[in-house]
This record gives C-alpha cells, structure tokens and sequence, in this order.
C-alpha cells in the first residue's frame, strides 16, 4: 500500500478488502462488492475509492477491482 | 342469587396486591367467598380469590411478586366442611369450596397474632420512615387492635442495630418480623440468594450472606427486598430523608436495553424513589441498582442547563440564552455548507434520546442539512444485528418478547453478560434456568450464569475472542451433518436455494469441531454436546449481546445464528428465537427511527423513490437518493477537510468511540462541534456548542427496548434547561431554514406512524390506554406483535447465507501476547456519564484489568498492582485483579472511567458489513507500572 495515502484513502482500502474477503457468497464477489457500496457507501467515498483504483492498484484485490467496473 | 363473577384480566385491578401469584390452568373452578360467587383458574388461592372480588383478607408475609408461604398466620379462613382455620394463601381454590374470611372466631385469632407481632415492634410510628406506607401498620387496623397485653418488658429485638452500609437503603433488624418477603424476593425474584433466615426461633433473623453488611454481601442491591418489605425494616434512605411520596408518574428507565417501567413517586418536583411497575410488560415489577436507585445524576451538580457557546475550543465556554445559542449554532453549519456544500455536515443520534427526539435529528439533518449524513451510536454496538436479520429474516429486530423466555428448553448465550448488563431479564432467565431449562454460554469469560446459585451452565465453550464465527460454524456442522436439520420448517419456511448453498457449506469438514478446535480454543467434543442440546432440547433460544457484535466478522455471526435458529426450526413461536440484548435504553428505536445514513424510518433504504416521495411529500423537501456517511467516514472526512461540521446528541464520541487519539483529532479539525448532553462530557472538550440535554426524568416521548416494546417516557418533573431537547433541534431546523413546527412529542408520534408502516398504530393514546405496545402496530396487529415471523419472515422466506469464518486481522504476537476484551459490570453504564454521578460508584471506583493467575505470574503481578497496557494503538493503566473467571491468554477490562482510557488502546479494527468497532480483541501486552497516567 502506498505510504502517501492519507488516513481517509487507507481505511478506503481496508474497508473495500475487508469487505472483498467477507461476502457472504462467494460466487460472484464484485457483484457483491459492488453492491454493497451502492447500498452503504457515498458516491463520494466510491469515487475516491476508484481513484486509488488509478493510483495505487495494488492496495486493492482483484475482486475490488472488477466491482469498481460495475459500480 | 348471586350472578358467578368469571375471572377475566381486563377487569381486575392488577396494580393492587392480590397476595399470591396467578394461577395459568386453563380449567375454572368456582368458589364462595362470604357468599359471592367467583370463578377463577384451578391452583388459584383462596387469597387471591378473594381479592378479586374485593374481599381483601389479612395478610403479611404474603405479597404477589412471591410463592406463598404461609408463615405469618394473618390470613387464616374457615372454609365450610373442613376443619381449622387454613391459611388463604397457601390454600388453592377447589370446585364448590365454600369460604368465610371474616368470622368472630377468625377476628380472635387475627388479632392474637397481630398481638404478639406488635408486642416485638417499636411503637414509633409517627416517627418511622414507612408511616403511612407499612402493611404492619395497615394491618393492626384492619384486625382492629386496640391494646397489647404483652407490654415491652419481655425479650425482643427491640435494641438490635441498624445495617446502613448499603448507599441507597438501610436494614433495621429491630422493625423485622421475620416474614422472609426480603428473603423470597431475592431468591425467587432476582436469583441471587443473598439473604436468609439465620437463627432458629425467637432469635431467628435476616441475615445478609453469612451475617455481613449489605454493602459486604453477595447483595446486588436490585431493590427487591426493600419492595417486598411490607415494614419499615428494608428502607430507601431518600424516604427516610424526604418522606412518604405524595404523588406518581408512570415512566420508563434510561439505562440498558430491557427498558423496564417504574412509577416515579414525588414530592412535590423531588423524586423520592423510583418503584418497579408490576405491569411493566418488560420487568414486571423487578429492577436493577441502576434503575431503582442510580437516577440522582439528574440532579448532579455537573449537570449544565444553560446553553454556552466560545468561537474556538481554546476559549473559555459563554453562557448564552437559547437563542443566541441556536443561531450561533445555525450560522456556523450554514457558513460551513455554503463553503463546503451540503456533505460538509451531518449528525449523530442517540440511544439515550426518545424516539420523538432520534427522529427530528434525523430529520433536521436529512430535511435542512440536506445530506443523509446521519448516523448514530448503535454503530458502535448492534449494527451487525441490523444488518444480519435483515439479510436472513427480513427485518432488523429480536424476535420474542422476554416473557418468552419462560417456554425456553434450551438458552444459548452468546457474547452477552446479562446478569450485569440486562440485569432484569438475567433474573428472568435465571428464573427459568432454575425451572429446569438447561445453558450453554459461549463467552470466553465465565460469566456469572455459568455458575451462580442453583444455576450451572451444561455447556461452557469458553473459545478464544475473535472466533465467534468458527464455534457457530461448528455448531450448525455437527446439526448439519448428525441428522438434527428440522428439514419439515426448512422446506416449508425457508428459500430452499439458500438453504442447499448454506447445507453445503456447512457440511465442509473445514467446519468440524474437530477442523476449528485449535482456533477456537473449544474442545470438539464439548462443542458436539453443545450443538445436540440446541437442537433436539425442544425449544432453544439464542440470546447475544456486543460479545457477538463487537467483532471484523459481528454481522457475519449475527447471519451464523439465523442460520443455526431457522436451520433447527427454532424461530416463528414462543420459547425461540434469536434475540440481541441491546446496550442502552433506545437502541432499538434509535434504529428504527432513521437513524442510519442509508435508510428512512422503518429500515427504507434511501434509494427506494416510492418510500423517498412518501417522505418529500410529508416533509414538504426534495430527498436525497444516496447513503450519507457512517460516524468512521465523518472522522475520516474531518482528518481530510471535506467534513467540517456536526451535531453529537447525547453521545459521548470522543469516549465511547474506539481509537480515542484519531476521534479527537477529528473533531479537532472541524469548524463546529455541537454537543447537546447533559454534562460537559470529554467529546464537549472539542465544541462549540453546547446545548443542555434532558435527563429522563424531564423528557416527555417514547422508548423501544429490546423487545420492540414502545413504551411511554413521561415528564416527572420540568425541565431544567427550560425546553425539550426535540424543541431545541426543530430550533436549529429553523434556524437554517427549515422549520419543524412540532407542538408536542405525541404530534411527533403521530407523523411517524404516518410515515411507517410498522408503526402505523402507534400513538400516545394508545400507549396510555395498553402501557406499552411490540412493533408492528398497525391494522394487522392492533396490539402490537409479541413474537416476529410466526408464520412467514418478514422478508417471505427465511434467506440461509453461508458465513465462512475469516479471522480478524488483530492477532496476538510476541509483541503482544494476550487479547484484551471489554464488558460491563452491574453497577455502572457505558462509558459512566450517569451512574459515575451517583453513589454506585462505591461498588465501582475505577476500572481495573482481569487478568489470568498464569499471565500474571509470568509478569510477576500481584493481585491490585499497577500495570501498563500496551497495544499498537495505544498505552493505558490501571490495576490488576487476578481473576479464574477468563482464561490463559485473554485479559478483560470495563470503559467505565474516562481516566481508564480503555478505548486508547482499542483499534481501528471494525466489522466488514456495518464498521462497527472490533472493541472485543485487541492484542496487548501487560506489564508492571508504578502508577497512574497524572
């Protein structure tokens, strides 16, 4: 994970692995994922999530990824 | 001839004593009493018979609350065709019995035994505390004594001393007549077995434990010796210092989740004591220390009442008239939103509020904020209850009254201390565990149930914190795989796709006992046992508490019991059912009054355009359409700069909150902090405003305990601050622009139900009229709904959800060995703003560490020491306690006392779904400490 992120950015990101390696059924995850976020996140907190996507895609997993596709 | 009078409830003035309990048989006998006829169930006494139809006989050592006894032989009887004078209370009614409760012959013999009661009592009673209200006095009168031929001279216990060691009652042994109310109280009622009859004979007398003080006894000071006294023996210091009440109100307790009812007796606008209500539907006429006694904090001299506003947290505080205060508050949440726009603010409810008060915040923030940026404390406690009975049963709430309890088999405790943290209904359950019912408590510590007087837990799984998931898991694999799945409920009740995906899962031999032992900590075949006695006992009920919430995984534990629940057919009828033991008073109301940034009232999501134009239509304002921000993402915005203002009602973030250092440097950050409380709590070290709050004494709404019981919350006395805390936030709406013209809380009331489906019958005349009523109240259940999803889920089918077990991402190392995890005690609340201002804090003085005799020893620490704890977040001290009660490798403390800073050293660890704190494993290392933090 990138040591410029602020605060904010790193629980982003824990917040969306954690949220990756936890749903319940694990046969679609980002379908999932995605879904959670469209049910309790921000647009804002998703829009900043994708722009860690762009920056530093390597503090997410791959699932968080493609749910960032279908957000 | 007499028309026979038909035993029917509604008829019968339950707030009188009627002197023995009630009978449940469903066949009718009718009996005689002096010649009215009165029909009542078989195994009624004749002494509650007879008070049915107004034939009130003698009585001392008999109260309602209690078994008979029939030891004080006031209420002896003729009964046509039988020989000598049995006593009423002990002896049931039979089909023709004929009785005569008031004869020449029975006057004697009442009267003799009055005689000699009187002959061993001090004639003081025009200067006794209990003038007025003692059943000894009321009964001389009612047998007519008129003079005691005994005189004084004789032996008695006239000069025996008085036991004043406990802060909130006194024992005066020389009032006593050995009736044993006080003894039968504390047994059958609360379950703690302090007292007992010490001595034999004329010396026989109460003794609490072995002959100690009150204060030095296994009392738990729960009040129902002294509400069973019928003397002055037992008595509340306040009336010894204040006098007889001279007037009532009924209310409901601020403190904890069971939410009992008590009536407030006065005088004047002076509480003199708060009194367990017998129709309470959640107490039934019992209480904790906290309740009956622990409400002078209302009074406290650290109680602010006038608002106070500074410009900068560095200034001093400005005592400001309302006005002034809400539009200081307005213009600076306005500034903040023209600069930073609408998602700059938002605000925080409280559990402690009413129902009536939760939602106008909630509304102000979502109607003249703008923003669905509300949330509130249950975050930090139950929102994985929220979330995990939604996802499986449809709805976010327990699903059994209390009183079900009493048709439980078997109870599975989870992650829950109830003797201390829901201390009415742990003497409920304790109730029926001695009745025969069998425990399995899953809790690394040994809570008192799992050993306590006449109660044994069978099953003790004492797993090692963080694993909650794992034992679960285990428990539905032996269910799952030994043949114990309830396949007929399943397939009737359930989605059966779910339920094959759940099967399979769980059938993983990755989920054996035998698989997860060694992270558990739990023996497999301890487990095993375990898993049979739910599932084949008949009735099995789970109850859980933060232990289950509190967790990386809590709405993943809280789906894992609804697994288990539907799986083994135990949810839809009474004895059953999967039950969250809520923290404070409102949890389940503040949640269910909008109070989460994603969802209206009633658990609507925001996004929902139908329920969103239900809501614009009603409120007259465009709804935004997208989830605002938890409490963690306002701090995180705050750290950031995009979130710059909020409105903290009645929460104590800067305490309660985990990672104390990164709240406070939150709210640091923000251009307005508004803090409406009832004292200048630790978060109000970084406001700006701060408006006075009400204590429970002066609020006039309603609130929803664990059960969904709404029940009223009614003005005892005015308040101090001169407003209602509702009347201050529909302030501030207008202020910045939205007026909230409200009148009263029940036109609060009545725009809820209005606007929620749940609710739709709900209203304060309705409370007046029922006491209290179980959410959904609505045409389909006009009286409310005791036990949920009797017939079908509230979803349609119950939803299985695999729950694989991830392990948190704090774990024990070298560096830190041992995982620290935190609970309540009896006698003190949360983070301790209220029950700190009052005198339980002799039983409580400071939070100290429970720490294993091994991991003690290897740190050379004796029992009272000073240690250090470490964590990676933080460090604290305070003393240790060398305790059996948790195992090697597991240490425990309280967050009672702000100068603990428990939550200093707690993580940012929080649950996948809903970011409710993990504040039950942080890994720590202990060691020696010369002394406090100055």
């Amino acid at each position: 994970m990138s040591t410029a992120m602020d605060y904010q950015e790193r629980h982003l990101v824990k917040m969306a692995n954690q949220i990756a390696g936890n749903v319940p059924v694990r046969a679609d995850v980002p379908q999932q994922i995605s879904q959670h976020m469209r049910q309790f996140w921000t647009p804002v907190m998703q829009k900043s999530l994708r722009q860690i996507a762009a920056e530093t895609p390597d503090s997410l997993c791959l699932d968080v990824h493609t749910a960032l596709q279908n957000l | 001839m007499n028309m026979v009078q038909q035993f029917d409830p509604a008829q019968i003035d339950l707030s009188g004593d009627l002197g023995t309990p009630g009978a449940t048989s469903n066949v009718m006998v009718t009996v005689q009493i002096d010649g009215m006829p009165v029909s009542v169930p078989e195994g009624t006494s004749v002494m509650r018979a007879a008070a049915m139809v107004g034939a009130n006989i003698p009585k001392l050592c008999a109260t309602d609350s209690l078994n008979a006894f029939g030891s004080c032989r006031l209420c002896l009887v003729e009964i046509e065709g039988r020989p000598g004078t049995p006593a009423s209370c002990t002896t049931p009614c039979h089909e023709g019995m004929s009785v005569h409760t008031q004869t020449q012959r029975l006057d004697k013999l009442r009267k003799g035994v009055m005689e000699l009661y009187i002959s061993d009592h001090p004639l003081d009673c025009l200067t006794c505390p209990a003038n007025g209200d003692c059943e000894l006095q009321d009964m001389a009168g009612a047998v007519g004594l008129r003079d005691v031929r005994y005189g004084m001279a004789g032996e008695n216990h006239l000069d025996r001393g008085k036991d004043e060691s406990n802060p909130y009652f006194t024992f005066d042994s020389s009032k006593c007549i050995v009736c044993s109310r006080c003894v039968r109280a504390c047994s059958e009622v609360q379950g703690t077995f302090a007292l007992t009859i010490a001595g034999r004979g004329f010396g026989s007398q109460v003794s609490p434990s072995e002959q100690q003080p009150f204060l030095d006894s296994e009392c738990v000071s729960c009040g129902a010796c002294v509400q069973a006294c019928p003397t002055a023996t037992l008595q509340e210091k306040s009336v010894i210092n204040l006098g007889v009440p001279s007037r009532k109100v009924k209310t409901t307790c601020a403190y904890c989740g069971v939410g009992c009812s008590f009536t407030a007796e006065l005088r004047g606008d002076e509480v003199v004591r708060m009194v367990p209500d017998k129709q309470g539907g959640a107490n039934e006429g019992h209480s904790c220390v906290k309740g009956r006694f622990a409400w002078g904090y209302a009074q406290h001299q650290d109680r602010v009442t006038t608002p106070m506003i500074r410009d900068s947290v560095e200034d001093e505080w400005r005592p400001v008239a309302w006005d002034e205060a809400i539009a200081f508050a307005a213009d600076r949440l306005n500034a903040i939103k023209a600069t930073h726009g609408v998602d700059a603010i938002g605000g925080i409810t409280s559990s402690r509020c009413t129902n009536e008060e939760v939602y106008v915040v909630q509304k102000m923030v979502r109607a003249a904020f703008g923003t669905n940026n509300v949330d509130t404390c249950a975050r930090v406690c139950h929102s994985p209850t929220g979330y995990g009975l939604k996802q499986t049963f449809g709805t976010s709430a327990g699903t059994q009254d209390f009183a079900s309890v009493e048709h439980t088999d078997v109870m599975m405790v989870i992650g829950a201390n109830p003797t201390d943290a829901h201390p009415v209904f742990g003497s409920r359950m304790k109730r029926r565990l001695r009745a025969g019912a069998d425990l399995i408590v899953i809790d690394p510590r040994s809570i008192d149930l799992v050993r306590s007087p006449h109660i044994h837990a069978e099953h003790h799984l004492p797993l090692m914190p963080g694993t909650n998931v794992a034992v679960l898991n285990a428990i539905s694999h032996v269910v799952a795989t030994e043949g114990l799945i309830d396949e007929a409920f399943v397939a009737e009740r359930c989605d059966m796709t779910s339920f094959k995906a759940w099967e399979a899962f769980i059938r993983l031999p990755e989920n054996s006992p035998e698989a997860l032992a060694e992270i558990t900590g739990v023996a497999s075949e301890a487990l095993r046992a375990a898993a049979r006695a739910y599932a084949t006992a008949g009735n099995g009920a789970i109850y859980y508490g933060l232990g289950v919430t509190e967790h990386s995984q809590g709405s993943t534990m809280v789906m894992a019991m609804a697994n288990l629940a539907m799986a083994t057919g135990n949810i839809g009828r009474v004895g059953v059912g999967v039950n969250p033991l809520r923290g404070q008073n409102n949890v389940q109301g503040a949640c269910d009054m909008g109070s989460f940034p994603h969802e209206f009232v009633g658990y609507r999501h925001v996004s929902d355009d139908t329920v969103r134009e239900q809501f614009s239509a009603i409120w007259g304002v465009n709804l935004r359409d997208d989830p605002g921000m938890r409490i963690p993402n306002m701090l995180d915005s705050a750290l950031s700069g995009s979130f710059r203002g909020i409105y903290i009602q009645g929460e104590d973030i800067a305490q309660s909150d985990p990672s104390t250092q990164h709240v406070a440097d939150a709210l640091t950050a923000m251009d307005c902090v508004i803090v409406q409380d009832l004292f200048l709590n630790e978060t109000a070290k970084f406001a700006h405003v701060f408006l006075p709050g009400t204590s429970f004494l002066e609020k006039d709404g309603t609130f929803t305990n664990a059960e969904r019981r709404i029940n009223r919350v009614r003005p005892v006395m005015t308040s101090r601050t001169g407003r209602s805390e509702w009347e201050a936030t529909c302030a501030l709406s207008e202020g910045m622009g939205y007026p909230m013209p409200y009148e009263s809380a029940a036109e609060i009331m009545d725009e809820i139900a209005e606007l929620t489906p749940t609710f739709a019958g709900v209203s304060f005349d309705l409370l007046d009229r029922l006491g209290s009523v179980q959410w959904p109240c609505n045409d389909q259940a006009p009286t409310g709904t005791p036990i949920m999803h009797k017939d079908r889920f509230v979803r349609g089918e119950g939803q299985f959800v695999t729950t694989p077990y991830v392990p948190t991402d704090e774990r024990s190392t070298r560096k830190f060995p041992l995982l620290l995890t935190t609970g309540r005690i009896l006698s003190q609340y949360n983070v301790g703003a209220q029950t700190r201002r009052t005198e339980n804090v002799v039983w409580h003085a400071e939070d100290v560490l429970d720490i294993h005799e091994a991991d003690a020893e290897a740190r050379g620490l004796k029992d009272g020491d000073w240690v250090e704890i470490a964590s990676r977040a933080g460090q604290t001290r305070m003393r240790a306690r060398i305790s059996d009660d948790i195992p090697a490798g597991v240490v425990y403390t309280t967050f009672h006392h702000p100068i603990s800073g428990t939550n200093v050293i707690t993580t940012d660890n929080s649950d996948w779904a809903t970011n409710c704190p993990e504040y039950k494993v942080t890994a720590v290392e202990i060691r020696p400490s010369s002394g406090q933090v100055a």
